[in-house]
């Protein structure tokens, strides 16, 4: 998957240096191409990862080995990064339109995301950061740690930091986004993609969105995997399981 | 009723004498790989003692097992609460509780330039490679090394003054070696989220899916008696498989096959299913290991063999069962029992008590030598460990093991048989004789009773090769 990190780096030192006519062009691959070949890597590599590697579809816990420091960085990580993207869905997904039915203005909404999502993306920065901390200082974790591992807390520390950072932005210097990123969203997710939506959205969120395209991709190929193994089959299941001897294909 | 069968073992403490050559040929085969340097399917300890992982027995620590209030729940939690702790499982055992793998760079030793002392050379871990101190192990307290200190967290004095057994003069010990007790109400099954876990069908064995597990830890914790293990290389659990490929052929696990005293027993006990849950809820804990036993069937009941029959149960089986070492010494004899029942897991793997040199023996005072009120390993110790308490049915085990003594001395010494001594604890001369030669003659067939697989399910070994078994990624 360096492909993905390269590409997503081309995309952002040409960026710096070009500002006029080559924008479009270079627009669109970011926010055109890019997403759907994230897209479509995450679906495909998905398949792929789960039908070639089931062995190594699971958490990857290391709590077995350092106990202490993820009580908390660990717990506060999750929570904060559930809440998170749920908020995502809720105020990207979701037209202002509804919203609006439902008595909430685009001001309201803003301030109520504005302030839910520094509390929540704060608590995933925090606990992120601490896992890092750990993941690096301590001898254990350090030794069990792959390059495939860091490089999944790393897009994920960018994508976290990054978002932080523009909600705390927001605070000083209103964008709203409303009107231009959440219906490029929505774009996309419908296949009825406009790039030209993104052209005036500050570089902040650019790098946020890119980078948490990056991941997208780089997602089936790292332990991130786990999330769609979320065991909620467990509530309703009985509790002790027979099972026929398989036979051996 | 709904017949099931079940591999069992019965270990006979009596005659364990702590060599660990049980556990060398399981590590060998089955835990010799990264991650799974610190996993030990088979470990023996010494008791007393707190164990591996430390005080795994102190369920107020570990939360282990099932408890019963209104009715029967997982000690550590139910679903709910388990989904909400799942980033951070509370009563995970951290590695240091077991121990941490170390090696030795045994190079150095050969290596060294010459200089005017040996080499020497320290150990170091295995996950990080850095030199570490040795704290604790699989069999740390091997002949109660250091148990002034850590005996006093052994649960099983409760109700005993351990300050008062920790003394030179007062000292006991016994092994006792541990394996996964193939449980038949398995609280590792019921706490795994991904439901990788299970029993088998056709033999009760207990197993992790591989390609199931998600690393959730929860069968770590659930296990009352630590008996699933997390490798921390493939981030997966995994525990005693009874040696099923083995099993499966009709040989024994390889703890029992490699056992030098002989001590281990391997059969078939058929069982009526739908009496786990009752069962387990039974109320008292001393009333779990009587009503235990009283769900396994008798397999020379015409009722039942034909029952199994109709329910699909393969002749094999029945016969196996009909010979079962484990049956005859769990229910016909009432010899071995269960460890810890207590922990409502109704576990599949019994131990006959150990006996130990009667203390007062030239004291008047005791009208019976036969009694174990006066042997060395104190009778509450034993019914802790092996019936929640309840003296009644240890103290019986151990009268009529040592009835078998007397009644064997007075044939073999006094050249006529004394059955007045078996009367008392109501054994026959046949029984007594059945029990002889189980326990001191010990054939190979007679210890292990173990039917092969059906057949029709069987398909292409062939193909199946190098297919199955563990894999690091």
């Amino acid at each position: 998957m360096p492909v993905f990190l390269r590409l997503s780096w081309i995309f952002l030192e040409i960026y710096e240096v070009t500002e006029t006519e080559e924008m479009n062009t270079l627009n669109t691959l970011a926010f055109l191409v890019f997403p759907y070949l994230a897209i479509t890597t995450c679906v495909v590599g998905h398949l792929y990862r789960y039908l070639s590697d089931p062995y190594g579809w699971n958490t990857r816990s290391s709590e077995l080995l350092e106990k202490k420091g993820l009580k908390f960085a660990a717990t506060i990580f999750h929570w904060g990064i559930i809440f998170t993207l749920l908020g995502h869905g809720a105020g990207l997904l979701v037209p202002q339109k509804f919203w609006d039915a439902m008595g909430m203005d685009s001001q309201t909404h803003t301030v109520f995301a504005t302030y839910s999502g520094l509390v929540v993306g704060s608590a995933a920065l925090l606990g992120l950061t601490l896992l890092l901390f750990r993941r690096l200082t301590k001898d254990r974790i350090l030794a069990t740690t792959t390059l495939n591992d860091f490089v999944t807390i790393g897009l994920l520390f960018f994508v976290v930091a990054t978002g932080t950072a523009n909600v705390v932005i927001s605070l000083y210097e209103h964008f709203d986004i409303l009107t231009t990123v959440a219906p490029w969203l929505r774009g996309i997710v419908t296949f009825t993609p406009d790039p030209t939506l993104m052209l005036r959205v500050p570089l902040r969120f650019k790098l946020h969105i890119l980078g948490v395209l990056t991941l997208t991709g780089f997602w089936p190929f790292s332990r991130l995997v786990h999330v769609w193994s979320i065991p909620l089959t467990y509530i309703f299941r009985r509790w002790i399981i027979f099972r026929k001897r398989e036979a051996v294909l | 009723m709904k017949i099931k069968a079940q591999i069992g073992m019965v270990l006979n403490l009596d005659k364990c004498i702590g060599c660990h050559t049980c556990s060398i040929p399981c590590k060998n085969v089955w835990t010799n790989r990264t991650g799974a340097e610190y996993i030990w399917f088979n470990n023996v300890e010494t008791k007393p003692g707190i164990g591996y992982p430390k005080k795994w027995e102190n369920q107020t620590i570990h939360k282990g097992g099932w408890k019963m209030d209104a009715k029967l729940r997982l000690r550590a939690g139910g679903q709910p609460s388990k989904l909400l702790k799942i980033f951070h499982n509370p009563d995970l055992p951290a590695i240091d509780e077991y121990y941490e793998p170390w090696t030795y760079n045994y190079d150095k030793l050969i290596s060294t330039a010459q200089k005017k002392h040996q080499p020497s050379t320290r150990p170091q871990s295995l996950i990080t490679g850095k030199p570490i101190r040795l704290r604790w192990g699989p069999n740390w307290e091997d002949d109660l090394a250091g148990v002034s200190e850590t005996g006093t967290g052994d649960v099983n004095f409760n109700n005993l003054d351990y300050q008062v057994y920790l003394q030179f003069k007062k000292v006991f010990m016994f092994y006792l070696p541990r394996l996964c007790e193939h449980c038949l109400n398995p609280a590792c099954v019921a706490s795994c989220p991904s439901g990788a876990l299970y029993k088998r069908e056709e033999d009760g064995i207990v197993l992790v899916d591989q390609e199931r597990c998600r690393g959730w830890r929860y069968c770590v914790s659930g296990c009352p008696y630590k008996k699933v293990y997390f490798n921390w290389e493939t981030g997966r659990s995994e525990k005693c498989i009874f040696c099923y490929p083995r099993i499966e052929a009709g040989m024994t696990s390889l703890c029992a096959e490699t056992c030098v005293g002989k001590i281990r027993y391997v059969g078939v006990i058929l069982y009526d299913a739908d009496k786990i849950a009752m069962t387990a809820s039974t109320e008292k804990e001393q009333e779990l290991y009587p009503a235990q036993a009283r769900m396994f069937l008798d397999p020379t009941d015409p009722a039942v063999v034909a029952e199994a029959i109709s329910q699909g149960i393969p002749q094999s089986y029945i016969e196996a069962a009909q010979q079962s070492p484990v049956y005859k010494l769990a229910v016909d004899w009432q010899l071995a029992f269960p460890l810890h029942p207590e922990f409502r897991t109704l576990p599949m793997v019994w131990y006959i008590p150990p006996l130990s040199p009667l203390v007062q023996f030239f004291d008047e005072s005791v009208a019976d030598v036969h009694d174990p009120e006066v042997m060395r390993i104190p009778l509450t110790y034993l019914a802790n460990l092996l019936t929640a308490g309840d003296r009644e049915p240890v103290r019986m085990a151990l009268r009529r093991l040592m009835a078998l003594r007397s009644y064997m001395r007075s044939r073999r010494l006094e050249g006529k048989a004394d059955a007045h001594v078996l009367e008392k604890v109501g054994m026959t001369e046949e029984m007594a004789q059945g029990i002889y030669r189980l326990l001191a003659i010990a054939k190979y067939k007679d210890r292990f009773v173990i039917p092969t697989t059906k057949k029709e399910t069987e398909v292409d070994l062939y193909r199946g090769q190098g297919a199955a078994g563990f894999d690091s990624h």
